[in-house]
């Protein structure tokens, strides 16, 4: 049966010819991009050096890990996690204090607190159907509470220096590199060839399908957020590790960045449609613009202008092009 | 009506193609339409119907030929276009808002509407619209959500005619609707026709399409087979120009009785909310049952409680003599529940997701080893049903929202086949939207199903559909069950009869 073209007409908000337009103009502002990039590249001294290239993947490291856990949240259709900064430092700081139990235990440890840092507001959102967003600001303000109480919110510093071998180079690359392509990896796997990668897919996709189709939703969303959660404590730890302690400050832009370079990496906002090593990639692309705009000296303004940019242009792209294949 | 024949065309498709791909969607189509009359295009799922009913309402632009509105060959770029120069779509989805009021929706997307909203012109209008319609006793000022399916069809189409449109096209109006909101429908295109409009009717009730239309258009495989008058043919030819050279195939016959003794499914004093009560049926092994109601008669609440979704349902169903604790999908489907709601693309497929996993959606653990996928095992099971639904292996990888309503049917009901654990499997109108010779196979799967053990509960509005595929039916009218018959001891017109103004069991009590 010939039968491709059937399905009910689009009510879309922007008309065919305009969104073509949109779409092209677009794309040819990102391939011109992408040529000035190179340009800027070609002409920028030090750029193409072993060392600098080596300064970008390092750069990648945190947020990398992070964002993987994002995408993952994305796919789900849970849109994004607002919390995942800072369970990346609450989990720096608790992993620091565990340190004293040995390094082993403390990485263990550690993971599993994210993990169940994450799980509980993955139960709520899966189970409750409750708004992610303002679910994940809630958790943010429960966690930084929850720290200043324990540890009145001073820096907490490593009883001892068991630590550092996760500061170490490995042909000049950071361990946090290594591990965070040990992340993506692990990711990638469990969201194409588990059982569980593949539910999450079909929620991201339609949940009320899902829900009908009987998929244990809040299992879901626990699985996903602790997932992320996971992610966060692995981030955590290579922070603290990094920092040779942690507090909250820890946090910065962490959250945004992992949210940018799921964007830019592809993934749908509203879920079913992504995928872990995309993100990288969008990771490694927002770190290499940032290290060039630094590089010939501008701004910390105008590396974030450009990233905004950047996030903006490629979200519209994947939207306008996720309509066309529906036509 | 006046004679058609001698009126003016409103829209002349000459040679008019589309290719999606590599596929010709359409291919060189010619018809035209006239003031006064009605036209139907007909064809199976993918036929073209819908691709060409998008080219003149603008969502898709022609790569072959020519569309004149009124004389007038420039292209339709877009849907606002279409509107403007007098073409309004009725969607076979309806569109309207329930929360707003009757007025509103009418004049909601009208192009012509002041920005600041003149409450007392606008209620004259609207007042004059519904009147046309046959919406006599329907306040401009009423909650649409307050009217029936029907009710908000004729409230979209009442919207279309706001818009002076000049050509109406209806996308299968009537798909969701009961038998006599159908006749609703019916006056109000009569009324518009004879008011000097066109009208572009797309059915697949072809009964429906010799009863109103003046002209019948076929399309086959992207082509066009004829343009007709519908004087001039019967059912049986104008199946025959849509089916080309494959026979339909015969009504399956009579199951043999007995098979699977036992009870399967007991349910007992099954209510939803306070609108359904006192639902029982004791359903057997391999056997089809149609709970047979219009459009609110709570067919749907009691299939959708049965498969958890109805929170507020309250009573006894056994599956296999275990008790269902009602109110949980995961509770109903672990208890052999499988359910197909019918709404394929709200609480249904994954449309964004491609046909291989839709498939394997239900049955991940069967594919699994432990947590972990056995990819092998999975592409071998989807290649398998999407062979058994008869739809080419190499569509696997297609994203469903590409498919045709038939073919996403038969995916959807492909979910549910050559699953074991499933005892009981809930369709609610299964056949909606889909062609006769999707109806036909989807009949047959349905049929092979309880071949093989599973019982089958479902809903239906359409009477042919309950008197070929059920062996036990059950009337049901306001929320209440009206009559129980076997198959083979009612016909058309007790079944109607039941469904319209049946005295529910009970009621007096």
């Amino acid at each position: 049966m010939s039968g491709a073209t059937v399905g009910a007409p689009e009510q879309a908000a922007v008309s065919r010819g305009a969104r073509k337009t949109i779409l092209l103009v677009l794309q040819v502002l990102v391939a011109l991009a992408a040529i000035i990039v190179v340009i800027g590249a070609a002409t920028t001294e030090g750029f193409f050096s072993v060392h600098n290239l080596q300064a970008i993947l390092a750069s990648v490291g945190f947020v990398g890990i992070v964002a993987v856990g994002m995408t993952v949240i994305m796919i789900s259709g849970s849109f994004v996690s607002l919390s995942l900064g800072t369970q990346a430092a609450v989990t720096a700081i608790f992993f620091v204090w565990a340190l004293k139990f040995g390094v082993a235990q403390a990485i263990v440890m550690t993971v599993v607190v994210g993990t169940l840092l994450g799980a509980i507001q993955g139960y709520a959102i899966g189970g409750f159907g409750a708004n992610p967003i303002v679910l994940t600001i809630a958790a943010v303000a429960v966690l930084e509470g929850l720290v200043v109480v324990f540890s009145s919110g001073g820096t907490q510093t490593p009883p001892d220096d068991s630590y550092t071998f996760l500061n170490s180079t490995i042909i000049g690359l950071p361990v946090t590199f290594f591990v965070m392509i040990f992340v993506v990896a692990c990711g990638e796997f469990i969201m194409r060839r588990t059982r569980f990668g593949k539910s999450t897919y079909m929620v991201g996709d339609n949940r009320d399908a899902a829900y009908s189709a009987g998929f244990p939703m809040a299992a879901i969303g626990a699985g996903v957020f602790g997932l992320a959660g996971a992610a966060a404590a692995v981030a955590g730890i290579m922070l603290g590790a990094y920092n040779q302690g942690a507090s909250l400050l820890l946090t910065g832009s962490l959250t945004y960045d992992a949210i940018a370079a799921t964007l830019v990496g592809g993934t749908l906002v509203a879920g079913g449609k992504g995928s872990v090593w995309k993100t990288l990639v969008g990771a490694i692309v927002i770190a290499t613009i940032t290290d060039l705009l630094l590089l010939r000296g501008y701004s910390e303004g105008v590396q974030i202008m450009v990233k905004g940019l950047l996030v903006i242009t490629v979200v519209i792209v994947v939207h306008l092009r996720s309509q066309g294949t529906r036509a | 009506m006046n004679d058609p024949v001698e009126s003016r065309n409103l829209i002349d498709l000459d040679a008019v193609s589309r290719s999606f791909g590599a596929i010709r969607a359409v291919d060189g189509v010619s018809f035209q339409v006239r003031a006064g009359e009605v036209h139907a295009l007909c064809g199976h799922n993918g036929a073209g119907k819908s691709t060409v009913v998008k080219m003149i309402t603008g969502l898709v632009q022609p790569d072959g030929g020519r569309i004149l509105i009124n004389g007038d060959e420039s292209p339709i770029r877009s849907p606002q276009e279409a509107q403007r120069r007098g073409i309004a779509l009725v969607d076979q989805e309806l569109s309207v808002v329930p929360i707003l009021t009757v007025a509103d929706n009418i004049l909601l997307g009208g192009m012509d509407e002041p920005f600041v909203n003149r409450p007392r012109a606008a209620r004259a209008r609207v007042r004059e619209l519904l009147d046309l319609v046959g919406l006599a006793d329907v306040d401009p000022t009423d909650s649409t959500a307050d009217l029936s399916m029907g009710g908000r069809q004729l409230v979209e189409i009442a919207r279309a005619l706001g818009r002076r449109a000049k050509l109406l096209v209806l996308d299968e109006p009537t798909a969701t609707l009961s038998s006599n909101e159908i006749e609703h429908v019916f006056t109000a295109v009569r009324q518009v026709a004879a008011s000097g409009c066109g009208v572009i009717y797309v059915s697949h009730r072809l009964d429906e399409v010799l009863e109103l239309c003046n002209r019948v258009t076929v399309l086959r495989d992207g082509k066009l087979v004829d343009t007709a008058e519908a004087k001039t043919i019967d059912i049986d030819q104008l199946v025959s120009m849509m089916l080309g050279d494959i026979a339909p195939a015969p009504v399956p016959s009579l199951p043999d009785a007995g098979r699977g003794a036992g009870r399967a499914v007991r349910i007992k004093d099954l209510s939803v909310g306070t609108r359904t009560s006192g639902f029982g049926l004791e359903a057997s092994h391999g056997h089809v049952y149609a709970l047979a109601g219009q459009v609110g008669s709570g067919a749907t609440e009691v299939l959708r409680a049965m498969a958890g979704l109805e929170p507020t349902a309250y009573g006894l169903v056994e599956i296999g003599g275990k008790r269902m604790r009602l109110g949980s999908p995961g509770a109903a489907v672990k208890s052999g529940v499988s359910y197909l709601s019918n709404d394929r693309k709200g609480d249904g497929l994954f449309l964004g997701l491609s046909a291989r996993e839709n498939l394997i959606s239900t049955r991940l653990r069967k594919v699994s080893r432990g947590p972990f996928i056995n990819m092998a095992a999975l592409r071998k099971t989807a290649a398998k049903l999407i062979g058994i639904i008869r739809i080419g292996t190499e569509r696997l990888p297609e994203p469903v929202l590409n498919f045709s309503g038939g073919n996403q049917q038969k995916i959807f009901l492909g979910r549910t086949l050559e699953v074991p654990e499933i005892e009981l499997l809930l369709l609610d109108e299964p056949t909606r939207g889909v062609d006769v010779k999707g109806r036909i196979e989807i009949h047959n799967l349905i049929r092979d199903a309880a071949r093989d053990g599973t019982t089958v509960i479902f809903a239906s509005t359409e009477i042919d559909e309950i008197l070929d595929l059920a062996d036990d039916i059950v009337t049901m009218r306001s929320g209440r069950i009206v009559g129980r018959h076997p198959r083979g001891e009612v016909d058309t017109e007790l079944l109607l009869a039941e469904m319209t103004h049946g005295r529910p069991e009970g009621a007096t009590s």
